[in-house]
């Protein structure tokens, strides 16, 4: 890895996690956005945080099933 | 710009590589299997081609002509077999081993010994394969999905599959661990992740979802065979087991498969847009978070194959909205796609030729499969026409033609030489023409109501198959043409300038001479 942006690494907010995996999960993410999370994300954060994500994920669309059914 | 130590360096080694057979057997320089890989690939794309048109030319007119309907049920099975596991999936290796190192700056890939290995084992998983038509009883006949109780029951072939499947998937398993494992550790200082060209990140993701799901089908041809020989009864309702089951495992496996044939070639249309539109790619962010998040959504839809199987209704909506969702982020790629053409100063040379007829042909795929992915419909045109009109549309002129994108791009920098470029319009526009005459129809059919892996038929779908299987035989012999046109380019074709797309940027094209030296980047390029 060569990553010059060390020195702020795994500073991110759990908030910003969520929302750089919501966006991911669109497909979508501003430029300046993204150079930020480049900065402060770690990998093992946007792992962990996509996983949480796809659970929510998978729960959420179960609970309009459910609504949807009801 | 064009420091091109490479080569300086690169000569002293050239001296001392086996020659002869030998080179190939014992190579452990990617380019050389990289070669293989596509050379391999491309032979059995004839193979699987060749029981493409058999099941064409018996479908010609209705009636049993040419086939017997056992032999056709083995020609479709080992048509898609063949097509998915020795065709498509090792031609996308072939690219990820000439292009990743070529493109993050590495001098070879991490486990260069390992990657011998995972080419080598692809011939006598192929051999197993093909060799199973000619064992007592014949090949596999129960469908590329090998569904219970058929593959159960079946013959030799069956057992012949199962040893193939289990080689093919420990080859692609290394050949991930491979590439995950040169994407991370061995990029040219300054390429950070966000920075690496697209074709290598949908390959990183791409790696780690067949590390993900190929364990899963060796688990699941695993459990057939020992259902099949050692009594046990996974998949067998009087011993306790379920067929059910088999399906929801093997589409674990097998829709997150669809997308590690999609996502390379996703890769390949964002090198060869930009490239030929003269612009960098628009939303570079949103394309790798776009495929991050098809990845993770390829994972749990896997039952939208399975509606007609029985299913809660909870299970259908479920599997109907996750599914409807992957068309966001594929969505989000089409418009960046076009995006980056719109007010480009573009030329339409093959590669663009072809990347542009993926974009429209793979939407309309992506759009069937939409339909398809809504339950009521579903169940209408489940094994129907249908469904194979809109998975060709998907890898045919989707991945395929991404392949063809990619070959023609790059081939100048593997061979030094330049392709044809009449030929190779020739070769876009017949592959349109045919392509679409051969599957646009097969819509029409399955909404009518003709079955998928049938011999014969009812009159009423005569027309359509006959224009069908024209279609077929001008596509197949137009693929002939594509044979034509890349030895051509290698025995005589002009030599190429070191960028001859001038719209390029990456690092194979900016670092490296044409054609690449067999040793290149020794030194790592400083990329700023």
């Amino acid at each position: 890895m060569h990553n010059q942006d060390t020195q702020k690494k795994g500073s991110a907010s759990i908030w910003q996690i969520a929302k750089a995996v919501m966006f991911a999960f669109m497909g979508i993410r501003k430029k300046s956005d993204l150079e930020n999370d480049a900065a402060t994300l770690t990998p093992a954060q946007v792992i962990i945080g996509g996983i949480i994500g796809a659970v929510l994920f998978v729960l959420g669309v179960m609970f309009v099933v459910r609504l949807v059914v009801s | 710009m064009a420091a091109v130590h490479g080569d300086v360096h690169g000569h002293e080694h050239d001296d001392h590589h086996p020659s002869g057979i030998m080179r190939w057997i014992t190579t452990t320089n990617h380019k050389d299997i990289g070669t293989m890989y596509l050379w391999f690939s491309f032979a059995m794309f004839l193979v699987g081609g060749t029981l493409a048109m058999g099941i064409r030319a018996e479908l010609y007119q209705p009636g049993i002509q040419i086939l017997e309907p056992e032999l056709f049920n083995q020609f479709t099975t080992l048509h898609g077999l063949i097509m998915v596991f020795g065709a498509i999936m090792p031609a996308f290796v072939g690219f990820a081993n000439w292009q990743v190192p070529l493109m993050i700056g590495a001098p070879d890939m991490a486990f260069a010994r390992m990657n011998n290995w995972s080419f080598w084992l692809l011939p006598v998983a192929a051999t197993l394969l093909v060799s199973s038509f000619f064992v007592p009883g014949g090949a596999a006949a129960g469908g590329w999905t090998f569904y219970p109780p058929l593959s159960t029951q079946g013959g030799l072939g069956v057992d012949l599959m199962i040893f193939s499947v289990h080689i093919l998937g420990a080859s692609s398993i290394m050949g991930s661990i491979n590439i995950i494992t040169t994407i991370l550790n061995m990029r040219a200082p300054g390429m950070t992740l966000m920075k690496m060209p697209l074709f290598v990140w949908t390959w990183l993701i791409t790696a780690y979802l067949l590390v993900l799901v190929m364990p899963v089908l060796a688990g699941v041809v695993t459990m057939l065979l020992t259902d099949r020989h050692f009594g046990t009864s996974f998949f067998n309702a009087a011993g306790g087991g379920d067929p059910v089951m088999f399906q929801h495992i093997f589409w674990f496996f097998g829709h997150p498969e669809v997308y590690i044939m999609i996502l390379p070639s996703f890769g390949i249309v964002s090198e060869v847009i930009p490239t030929f539109s003269r612009k960098p790619l628009f939303g570079y962010s949103s394309m790798v978070y776009a495929t991050a998040s098809i990845a993770i959504l390829s994972c749990v839809v896997w039952a939208h194959h399975m509606f007609t199987a029985g299913m809660p209704t909870v299970g259908q909506l479920f599997f109907m909205y996750a599914t409807m969702l992957i068309a966001v982020p594929t969505g989000v790629k089409v418009f960046n796609w076009t995006a980056t053409m719109w007010r480009g100063s573009m030329s339409f040379e093959t590669p663009m030729l072809f990347a542009i007829g993926f974009i429209f042909l793979f939407v309309i795929g992506g759009f069937s499969g939409v339909i398809c992915a809504i339950v009521p419909i579903d169940i209408q045109v489940q094994d129907t026409y249908y469904v194979i009109a809109h998975f060709h549309y998907v890898l045919v002129s989707g991945s395929l033609f991404a392949l063809f994108a990619g070959a023609y791009y790059w081939i100048p920098k593997w061979t030094g030489r330049m392709y044809n470029e009449t030929l190779g319009k020739w070769h876009f526009w017949l592959s349109m023409f045919f392509f679409n005459l051969t599957f646009f129809v097969q819509h029409f059919l399955g909404l009518a109501g003709m079955p998928r892996r049938i011999p014969d038929y009812n009159l009423q779908f005569a027309d359509f198959n006959m224009i069908s299987s024209i279609g077929a035989f001008g596509f197949g012999s137009t693929q002939l043409l594509f044979l034509y046109i890349m030895i051509n380019c290698i025995r005589s074709g002009e030599k190429a300038p070191q960028k001859p797309w001038d719209g390029a940027t990456t690092l194979e094209w900016t670092h490296l001479p044409t054609p690449a030296p067999y040793h290149s980047f020794e030194k790592p390029p400083v990329v700023n």
